[in-house]
């Protein structure tokens, strides 16, 4: 599977148009879509699973998967919760939420990289244990009333309107996009994605890259935790509880092949916007959390299906058209 | 050792390890809870595996043409939700229509999955993954939120979990947990006699070459998708019967079980490698391991899923290494079969080719 | 080739879209009375929150002198345009569904010219659909909303914020824990009551000679059943309960599955154990179930909170001989009164206001004593089901 970058701006050029017609449909249908403040919102809301998304991007094009994010988001959240609640200033408790990101991290990375389970195997059992540490963190407890600092930064606009999450992810997305498209390690994870013998052949770290992406995955997903945090005020053991599967959701809408190697950045960028504006036009119509991951899901199986079927169809003409020529020219 | 070596195949040996694995947690537990081997044990743990080793078994057929289900959660809840409610109607429906009417729903949501994946040409996971939303969402949306209620349910219905098919000396054998092994039976012997179970492994193990032998690919993977809907179907009455309560969340969350179980029991997620024997040991071993940690008092109730993500792990890696080892002698012995050479881990991650 | 695709996935998502609009979407806000004035303005700008706060507190204080001391009740006036919202923990749980169907009761009664929405989140989604849809709300220029809050103190900045767009915030069934963000509380019992109910039923099950049983809650996070449960416990210490003895709590997570699977592992573990309390719906069934399919309704029994409907064969077959609850019909349609009387303004949710709620009477707002900050009104009681009225309470 060679990167066919034709294809992919197609795929982009796709969710662009629906884009702009979930946009426009929203803003004509429903009042108060088009404020800021409801544009502020619609990121804010999903702000966390967007910023793990950007590097659930690197792992699928690696041809790999990190089930495990959505329980380090919480396990690092409680540790942070934990660590205040047991009397450590707010920093310090921060900083331990971060190193336990970082570790679980390394866990993973250890038991992909050098013992060499699949990312799956690693990453579901990392999905229960995670989750467990959470809850042996934390048992029943709800950890709240944090410095007026922290809360702050987690609700209240930082710069303009806005807060300090929205930026952390347009400056990772703007780092996302340099590192994945334009940089020598962005190449390397291609290339791995597109088949690890080749990728080792030429002399890629294969291992190496593997392992970087692991732990930088648990440490981003560290940090969306601990964001978290900030926005709701308050953890508790089932912190982030099921976002693992709206986050790679998010990405293979975004036109990342699940077999690695394809995607780009510009489409998990255009699958999350349109993710997020469907759900924030639905929800300000009142339909359930059913329905708008209902919808969701058709549109993910469409998004693959539609073309697909184009180019079947298109094919067939061809055929027939080639068909018809050849019987005009025997006439 | 020759003897052994030319008795069995590493895949064999693999199942031997995890019954040796799972004999060995049992004897830990043994020495840490009072009255551990008693038949109550036996019987807790076969009931709580019947419903997922059935659904696991439809997971290993997908997951051996390198392809993977994870709408049978919705699917489950989906049949035993519905089942459930036409029971609730009219109570004199025969027990073999209900078992009929079950399977064929789940196999018509299989056939969905499958007609997508096997002829539309888009990913499996990007299928179920839609599935799994879409079929919760249809059923929450017909619902209207009511429940199944049990003292709406036939009376045989509600009785079947204490039903005993047989007993085994002290060990109650029941019905349902009877009807998980015959399934797993069933399709083991299926994948390893009828061609189209053959099949299955060489479309899971290189695709391209099951295409140029002239394999009807599509249609196999249709069928797998077809039979993976029809058993999670199966388990979705199983779950009814268990259950009897039924909201419209039943059944969430076995989607990832039934990987785990699969991959626990040494199925590739790569395809290709595995049986649903393994899967069927796989769904016992953790269930073995849950259950036993949740009687184990010197833990609380909170460090139990900590320490099931750690064991299953453990589990899983204590097989790849064994099974290595195990390869690499007889990869020396016998270099002609150097395709099984190859220890699984280094075949790529993730990926669920369709 | 690309043209193509691109026309078909076009017209696929405009049918959709148009289908969408067929479907009843929300209609163009109503004109509403004057607070709604405010939340129709974009929630973010500042300008909208002193009009309503200054209202508020231009009335707040000539409200409180006349309704502390004369002890007036204040009704209700039917036919105001109120935009509301009332959301449950998560759908598909048929005790919401019957608040629901309390409210609208409320809602034709009251003549509101506006709509009531029943909006939930998804059960593995409930703490972020949660937060979404107050948000949304917000955003919407609902007038109320009523939380049956399963977010805990997460919940409390999006309360908040929906509090300083003049937006009315009740909670019901389970309350914000730091009352921030949140009005009112309208409990279905008195949360310290709840202890001694299920003790009662404890005794009353065991026998005067007491026994051992284990608590099988929903999930950890819950509030309200970490509140009954530390209730439960309280009772405990008094002396008149000294024979009974709770041996553990375990968590079902609210899942028939995972809480048949702990009622039987508790079984397992405590073979002395004579009783299980489950102060949860979805639990009490689930382990009255386990019970009975293992053959252990003798030995065992079950008890807590939970649906007559539910429960109605289990009571009669002495699987669960005794078991509470109250009306959630009546929770919803009381918890519509309050919140309609403190969107139109009629009420300032101030301590001491009593007010009358429909067929359902009058209530006084009240501190929260089960809190430590907070207000609350208490609707009750508890009936408590055994064989005599279980099966009239189920029909």
């Amino acid at each position: 599977m060679r990167p066919d970058w034709s294809i992919f701006r197609r795929w982009e050029g796709l969710l662009l148009i629906l884009l702009i017609l979930i946009v426009g449909y929203n803003a004509l249908s429903t009042p108060g879509y088009l404020t800021v403040g409801n544009w502020v919102n619609l990121f804010q809301l999903s702000i966390e699973k967007i910023i793990v998304a950007l590097i659930m991007t690197f792992i699928i094009i690696n041809a790999e998967i990190d089930l495990s994010v959505a329980s380090v988001m919480g396990f690092s959240a409680c540790m942070m919760g934990f660590l205040f609640a047991g009397g450590m200033p707010m920093e310090w408790a921060i900083a331990g939420g971060l190193l336990a990101g970082f570790v679980a991290g390394l866990f993973n990375s250890f038991w992909i990289g050098i013992v060499g389970l699949p990312s799956l195997v690693v990453t579901l059992a990392g999905l229960i244990g995670y989750r467990g540490l959470a809850y042996v963190l934390l048992e029943d407890r709800s950890i709240g009333e944090f410095p007026a600092w922290f809360d702050r930064l987690g609700q209240q606009p930082l710069i303009g309107p806005f807060p300090l999450a929205l930026i952390v992810f347009f400056v990772l997305l703007i780092f996302a996009i340099i590192v994945l498209q334009y940089s020598g390690f962005g190449r390397y994870v291609y290339v791995i994605g597109n088949s690890k013998d080749v990728a080792r052949y030429s002399g890629v770290r294969v291992r190496r890259t593997k392992m970087i992406l692991f732990v930088v995955s648990s440490t981003v997903a560290a940090l969306a935790g601990i964001l978290y945090a900030a926005r709701l005020g308050a953890v508790r053991g089932d912190m982030a509880l099921g976002f693992e599967l709206d986050i790679i959701t998010m990405v293979l809408l975004g036109g990342v092949s699940i077999f690695g190697g394809t995607g780009t950045m510009w489409g998990v960028l255009l699958s999350v916007l349109i993710i997020l504006n469907l759900r924030n036009g639905m929800g300000l119509a009142n339909f359930s959390g059913h329905v708008q991951t209902g919808v969701i899901g058709v549109l993910l199986i469409l998004s693959v299906l539609v073309p697909n079927l184009a180019g079947t169809v298109q094919a067939a003409l061809k055929r027939r058209r080639a068909r018809t020529v050849e019987v005009v020219a025997a006439e | 050792m020759n003897t052994i070596r030319r008795r069995f195949q590493p895949e064999q040996i693999r199942e031997l390890v995890l019954i040796a694995l799972i004999i060995g947690i049992l004897i830990f537990f043994g020495t840490q809870i009072d009255n551990y081997f008693s038949p109550r044990t036996f019987t807790r743990i076969s009931t709580s595996v019947a419903v997922i080793a059935v659904v696991a078994v439809g997971q290993t057929l997908v997951i051996l043409t390198r392809n993977i289900d994870l709408s049978v959660g919705s699917i489950v809840g989906f049949t035993a939700y519905i089942v459930g409610t036409i029971l609730s109607i009219n109570n004199d429906i025969p027990p073999v229509a209900v078992v009929l009417m079950a399977v064929a729903m789940g196999a018509v949501m299989g056939s969905i999955n499958g007609l997508l994946v096997a002829y539309g040409r888009v990913p499996a996971i990007i299928v179920t993954l839609g599935t799994l939303a879409i079929f919760r969402t249809v059923l929450v949306e017909i619902s209207g939120a009511n429940s199944v209620l049990t003292n709406e349910l036939p009376r045989w219905l509600v009785n079947l979990p204490p039903v005993n098919a047989f007993t085994l000396g002290p060990l109650d054998i029941r019905l349902l947990f009877f009807l998980a092994v015959v399934v797993v039976i069933i399709f083991q012997l299926v994948v390893s006699y009828l061609p189209w179970g053959r099949r299955l492994y060489a479309i899971g193990s290189n695709p391209d070459a099951a295409r140029v032998a002239g394999f009807p690919a599509q249609r196999i993977i249709f069928t797998a998708f077809v039979l993976s809907g029809a058993l999670a179907g199966l388990g979705g009455f199983m779950f009814l019967a268990r259950f009897g309560n039924i909201t419209v969340v039943a059944g969430q969350g076995i989607e990832l079980q039934s990987v785990a179980a699969a991959v626990v029991g040494g199925v590739n997620i790569n395809g290709g490698l595995g049986s649903p024997f393994g899967a069927f040991l796989g769904a016992i071993l953790i269930d073995v391991l849950d259950n036993s940690l949740i009687r184990w008092l010197a833990i609380s109730e909170f460090w139990r899923d900590a320490l099931l993500g750690l064991l299953i792990l453990l589990a899983v890696a204590t097989d790849t290494v064994i099974m290595n080892r195990l390869r690499k002698v007889w990869a020396r012995h016998e270099l002609q079969v150097s395709g099984d050479g190859e220890p699984p881990a280094e075949k790529g991650g993730a990926g669920y080719a369709a | 080739m690309r043209k193509l695709s691109t026309i078909i996935l076009s017209l696929l998502v405009i049918s959709s879209l148009l289908l969408a609009a067929c479907a009843p979407a929300a209609p163009a806000p109503a004109p509403a009375a004057a607070p709604a004035e405010a939340t129709e303005a974009a929630p973010a700008e500042a300008t909208e929150a002193p009009a309503e706060e200054a209202a508020a507190e231009a009335t707040e204080a000539p409200a409180e002198e006349a309704a502390a001391p004369s002890g007036d009740v204040i009704v209700a006036t039917p036919g105001q345009a109120v935009k509301m919202v009332l959301m449950p923990k998560f759908l598909g749980i048929l005790v919401f569904d019957q608040a629901n169907q309390g409210a609208q009761e409320a809602h034709a009664e009251l003549g509101n010219t506006d709509e009531l929405q029943f909006l939930g989140p998804t059960p593995e989604n409930s703490v972020a659909g949660q937060i979404e849809i107050v948000t949304n709300a917000t955003t919407q220029g609902v007038q109320a909303i009523m939380i049956s809050n399963n977010a805990g103190d997460q919940i409390a900045p999006a309360a908040q914020a929906a509090r300083d767009a003049g937006m009315t915030v009740v909670t019901w069934d389970s309350p914000i824990p730091s009352a921030e963000g949140e009005q009112l509380f309208v409990a279905q019992v008195d949360f310290a009551e709840t202890g001694t109910v299920m003790a009662d039923m404890a005794r009353s099950i065991l026998g005067e000679d007491g026994g051992k049983f284990a608590v099988l809650s929903a999930s950890p996070d819950a509030a309200n059943q970490n509140a009954w449960i530390a209730s439960l416990q309280e009772t405990l210490t008094d002396p008149a309960y000294a024979n009974l003895e709770l041996l553990d709590i375990v968590y079902g997570n609210d899942q028939s599955e995972d809480s048949y699977n702990q009622a039987l592992a508790l079984i397992d573990k405590y073979p002395d154990m004579e009783l299980i309390m489950a102060p949860t719906s979805v639990g009490i069934v689930a382990a009255a179930k386990a019970m009975q399919d293992e053959g252990l309704c003798d030995t065992v029994k079950v008890s807590g909170l939970g649906l007559p409907a539910e429960m109605v064969e289990y009571t009669l077959n002495g699987c669960a001989p005794e078991f509470a609850l109250w009306s959630f019909v009546d929770l919803g349609y009381t918890t519509y009164y309050a919140a309609y009387l403190l969107a139109t303004g009629a009420m300032q949710g101030a301590e001491g206001e009593t007010f009358e709620a429909g067929r359902m009477g009058t209530y006084t707002i009240e501190k929260d004593p089960t809190r430590d900050a907070g207000l609350r009104i208490v609707m009750g009681p508890f009936t408590v089901y055994n064989a005599d009225n279980v099966e009239a309470a189920s029909k």
